[in-house]
């Protein structure tokens, strides 16, 4: 594994009295596509809302790009160059297209660089382009997909965060939205992705985490771990319904 | 005053008014989820400042609007950083409670430092009049005019073209999704409240300048009119907000055409009710709705109450009625007296808001029918007292279940609404009635209290009698709560769904809570009506229902012992301490902030 961008050590983190995660650790190389495996309230998006700060750990730390981020407000963590595309995409719905794009940029004021920005963007994603003055909430779940994908890519971030981008779309979409997570991370930026469907996610990333109730119970190479018999014990549910 | 169109101008410069309120709620509530209820206190505030501004300074009229505008800028951030950001992650009803409390110390305090007597803002503006038909229009309805179109343009200029607009609108439609674009919504709070307030004073202003009167005791109407206007619209609709306020300045200045001037605010809360009932989501619906969850219940923070032993209990019942044999001091008597009455209150809405989780902001209202009731039978039907009392006790129990009954099916933040609606038409109703109420001049000479024929002016006797009543309902209460009944209606507080899914007739439940509280309320009603000899429709207003919600939270919320050491608490000690009246109100809304930020749970802890 290359140098890690990303990297959570030893992460316990409660809701209340709830343990969520169990010394948590985890790293995602620069330039590769990561995948976190686990069923449902395994403590993935639990993951994502420690990194982006949404979420406090009670111990354990949380490193992006050699500097601890752990305790950073999330605006300043996106501002360090994170994008999140967040579960259930969460667009802006009552904003049109554009609207939500040019949120995605928010933090930046390079105000020329963002209108180009914004023609790559239509051009990467056409079918959020032929909507672009619609108001985002009239949207299909897959353009929507689309939409805070692009909108995530607004920011110029150097690591994208997906909780579950294929989730509710029909398998054409599915396809096209892992094609297009290929292309970004082309591109260069690193992709840290939650997935339940493991078949599906580790087509495309490069390495894999499976989580299991709140600890990592399996990790390595995906092109290993899509032959690993033990995804099928360790998580049934993505292996089963592939 | 008299023509179609005088009333038409009348109406549109009172909707300007409202909706530079309405608005800046509107935006609070889209960021922030919250009815600010301390927004009326800022209104007060920017009419004083600028008041002090043109009486001190002799500022010209653009120059007091500035300061005016930035002093109340200062004051909304203020209250983002007391009434909300603390409070973060708690209930959502938390920061409501907090901005009562705020707005109890804000108005005391521009009490203390301008005095609660009423003031006139001069005006510099020229006294002409345009003749329009029959009517005609002033200098100043111009003025208010073109300050609501002009903030309106702005507000919408600043929504739709500015980065910090976007990063407002992105707040109010998804807080979480706008962090995840590097919004800082902590700043974007900030910014609303700071706007919104600044228009809040402008308003302030502008309507000392309109009526040439302002005084302390306004804000907490201003902050009404606001919320009525909003939800017209739409709670959380800004464009809403404006049309809302137009419709309700249009709806009371017509009305007071037709009715007279005190119909003003009736029309307005029954405005509210109707809107709340038929048309919750406002005119332009669908927008950003309360999330339902119920209301108090989600304040009911966890906690393990405070059991004291049975002995305990008894021996403190016992030293209370011993107590007069000790002493005969007729102003301890009378003051302690005084916290049993308040005491019956505070059980009674324990039990509704607390066991039953329905929020009351209105539960003067209550007493209110109670000493009506009690007073007009005396005086009218020439019932004594020991007949009247617990008549008037039945007669709220059975209106105060009817009044409400109607709101059982809303939740949230719209109970709270409904409840102080209720409340205020209560009192309306009973100023307007005049026929049986006396109006304004009020109920004078109510028969004292008499038993078989004999007129009771003991002080010992009289707070033998209160405490006597205190400990039978609350002992009553206490059996309730660990009866079938209780346990149910705790479960309906916990999740009315699933109680509704276990096929619990949940009106039934809520509506014999509201008897049994209402007949607690009434009798404590009555009794007062009795030792005052008189009522107007003033006597118990809206600021002692808020009073008794923070005697129940500091007791804690569903606990009937705790009810009695709340009314002791907040109506005994600063009595028995001499504080001065004018710092009763302050201590009263310092305490609600400190419970809410550091024990929801209130003293004894809620059950
Ligand atoms: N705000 C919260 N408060 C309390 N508990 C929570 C909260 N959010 C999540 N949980 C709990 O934490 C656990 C992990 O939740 P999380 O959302 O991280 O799971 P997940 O792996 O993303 O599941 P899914 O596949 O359903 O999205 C679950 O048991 C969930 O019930
Ligand atoms: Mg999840």
């Amino acid at each position: 594994m290359s140098e890690a961008l990303l990297r959570l050590d030893r992460v316990n983190t409660f809701y209340g009295p709830v343990q969520v995660h169990f010394d948590l650790s985890l790293q995602v190389g620069r330039g590769r596509i990561v995948s976190l495996l686990g069923g449902n309230a395994s403590g993935k998006s639990t993951t994502m809302k420690i990194i982006l700060g949404l979420l406090a750990p009670r111990s354990g730390t949380v490193e992006f790009d050699g500097a601890r981020i752990d305790g950073w407000p999330t605006h300043r963590v996106i501002r360090a160059g994170i994008g999140s595309v967040p579960e259930a995409r969460r667009i802006f719905p009552l904003m049109s297209v554009r609207e939500n794009l040019l949120m995605g940029a928010y933090g930046r004021a390079d105000r020329k660089a963002v209108g180009e920005d914004l023609e790559r963007m239509l051009t990467l994603f056409p079918r959020v382009a032929e909507r672009i003055n619609q108001r985002a909430g009239v949207l299909s779940g897959g353009e929507q997909q689309m939409l805070a994908m692009a909108r995530a890519l607004m920011g110029r971030p150097r690591l994208i965060l997906m909780d579950e981008p294929t989730m509710g779309l029909s398998p054409l979409f599915v396809d096209r939205v892992l094609e297009l997570i290929a292309e970004i991370n082309r591109q260069g930026v690193t992709v840290f992705m939650v997935e339940q469907n493991a078949n599906l996610a580790l087509q495309i990333a490069h390495e894999g985490y499976v989580l299991q109730t709140g600890r990592i119970v399996l990790q390595g190479a995906a092109a290993l771990l899509r032959g690993d018999p033990r995804i099928r014990e360790a998580y049934l549910g993505g292996a089963a319904a592939a | 005053m008299s023509s179609f169109i005088d009333y038409t101008v009348n109406g549109l410069v009172v909707g300007n008014i409202y909706a530079l309120l309405a608005v800046g709620l509107a935006l609070i509530f889209g960021v922030a989820n919250l009815i600010n209820f301390a927004h009326g206190s800022v209104y007060t505030f920017g009419a004083y400042i600028g008041w002090a501004a043109v009486t001190f300074l002799h500022t010209p009229l653009p120059v007091t609007m500035l300061i005016v505008f930035v002093a109340c800028a200062g004051l909304g951030v203020v209250i983002e950083r007391v009434g909300l950001r603390p409070l973060q992650g708690k209930a959502r009803i938390a920061p409501l409670l907090a901005t009562i409390g705020l707005s109890f110390v804000l108005d005391q305090l521009v009490q203390l430092v301008f005095s609660p007597d009423p003031r006139a803002v001069p005006s510099d503006l020229p006294d002409w009049r345009l003749a329009v038909g029959d009517g005609s229009i002033g200098a100043m309805d111009i003025l208010i005019a073109a300050v609501g179109l002009a903030s309106a343009a702005l507000l919408y200029v600043f929504l739709r073209f500015t980065k910090l607009g976007f990063a407002v609108r992105a707040t109010a439609q998804d807080r979480e999704a706008a962090q995840q674009m590097g919004v800082n919504v902590d700043a974007v709070n900030s910014a609303v409240f700071a706007i919104a307030s600044a228009l809040g004073g402008l308003s302030g202003l502008l309507v000392g300048m309109y009526y040439n009167h302002i005084d302390p005791a306004m804000s907490f109407q201003a902050t009404l009119k606001g919320v009525v206007a909003q939800v017209i619209g739409g709670v959380g609709n800004v464009p809403g907000a404006i049309v809302g306020s137009l419709l309700l300045g249009l709806t009371e200045s017509y009305g007071i055409a037709l009715l007279g001037t005190t119909y003003r605010n009736l029309f307005a809360f029954v405005l509210l009710i109707a809107f709340l009932l038929w048309l919750p989501n406002g005119l332009f619906g669908g927008r950003a709705t309360i999330q339902s969850e119920p209301l108090v219940g989600s304040f009911i923070a966890p906690s393990r109450p405070i059991r004291l032993p049975r002995w305990a209990v008894a021996a403190l019942a016992l030293a209370a009625f011993a107590l007069p044999l000790a002493t005969s001091a007729p102003y301890l008597l009378q003051t302690l007296t005084n916290a049993w009455l308040a005491a019956m209150l505070a059980l009674s809405l324990t039990l509704i808001a607390g066991t039953a989780g329905q929020i009351s902001f209105g539960h003067a209202g209550l007493l209110a029918i109670g000493g009506y009731a009690s007073a007009l039978l005396a005086l009218d039907l020439g019932a004594p007292p020991i007949l009247s009392i617990p008549a008037a006790g039945l007669i709220t129990a059975g209106l105060g279940a009817l009044l409400v009954f109607p709101a059982f099916r809303l939740r949230g933040h719209y109970i709270a609404i409904a409840t102080l609606a209720i409340g205020e038409i209560v009192s309306l109703v009973i100023l307007n009635w005049e026929g049986l109420t006396g109006g304004a001049m009020g109920l004078t000479g109510i028969p004292p209290l008499s038993f078989l024929g004999q007129d009771i002016f003991s002080n010992r006797a009289i707070y033998w009698l209160c405490l006597a009543i205190v400990v039978s309902l609350a002992a009553l209460q206490a059996r309730f709560l660990n009866s079938h009944f209780g346990r149910t209606l705790r479960a309906v507080r916990e999740d009315e769904i699933a109680a509704r899914s276990y096929g619990i007739k949940l009106d039934r439940y809520k509506g014999l809570a509201f008897a049994f509280g209402g007949f607690g309320a009434g009798v404590s009603g009555a009794i007062a009506a009795h030792l005052y000899s008189y009522l107007n429709n003033q006597t118990f207003d809206s600021q002692l229902s808020l009073l008794a919600l923070t005697m129940v939270i500091l007791g804690g919320m569903g606990n009937v012992l705790g009810a009695i050491v709340g009314a002791v608490a907040l109506v005994g000690l600063p009595e028995l301490f001499r504080v001065a009246a004018e710092y009763r109100i302050l201590i009263y809304g310092v305490v609600l902030l400190l419970l809410i930020r550091f024990r929801p749970q209130g003293l004894l802890g809620t059950v």
